[in-house]
């Protein structure tokens, strides 16, 4: 999976929104987990955003919380 | 007392085994319910029926419904009590909106219109590039 966040075109939006699954989805690895800051270099703010709306989607079944396609 | 609002947004998702009429059934008596309690309704979104990330109850769809409203917080956990008995209803989320929500709500949705609006004046056709 490619590192997309911290390609130069990505503005940080000031709220990350649950139901922007496509925003979501690039900050998660294979198996469903949060990619962490070292890796994405987004800001801590964002980042902090972002764990909150991954938890959300999840809850809402937007994005799984585990996927493991493969076995 | 009361007088205070906030804006609510509440995603809820329906069960899709049961039939149309009942899902529509259903989001009208949400829906009134806000309204009878003294709630402003903004907006209705029926996103319609979507796969699920994951099965709940062994559900493998669920019908999706995102609405936005103001009103009082004292409503908010008789809203949810209801949602909470409703066994139809199989997951749900009442957000407060705080200021920047409510900025992001306001971009999207003007977003939104400018897209309508440049369709509207050029309707877009699908570019097919498979040569």
């Amino acid at each position: 999976m490619t590192i997309s966040m911290s390609n130069t075109t990505f503005r940080e939006p000031a709220y990350v929104d649950y139901k922007d699954v496509e925003l979501i989805k690039r900050s998660l690895n294979e198996q469903g987990k949060i990619l962490p800051r070292r890796i994405t270099n987004v800001s801590a703010k964002f980042q902090r955003q972002l764990t909150t709306a991954v938890k959300r989607a999840r809850h809402m079944a937007l994005i799984p919380f585990v996927s493991d396609s493969l076995k | 007392m009361a007088t205070l609002q906030n804006t609510y947004e509440l995603t809820y998702i329906v069960n899709s085994v049961i039939s149309d009429e009942q899902v529509k059934d259903l989001v009208a008596r949400v829906t009134t319910y806000v309204s009878e309690a003294g709630g402003e309704i903004i907006e209705v979104d029926e996103w319609g029926q979507r796969r699920l990330a994951y099965p709940i109850q062994k559900k493998r769809n669920g019908y999706y419904v995102n609405m936005y409203f103001r009103s009082s917080g004292v409503m908010i956990p008789r809203l949810e009590r209801s949602l909470e008995i409703d066994d139809n209803v199989l997951r749900y989320m009442t957000l407060r909106m705080d200021s920047k929500m409510l900025r992001h709500y306001e971009e999207s949705k003007t977003k939104q219109a400018i897209s309508y609006a440049a369709e509207a004046v050029a309707p877009v056709n699908d570019d097919e590039d498979d040569d």
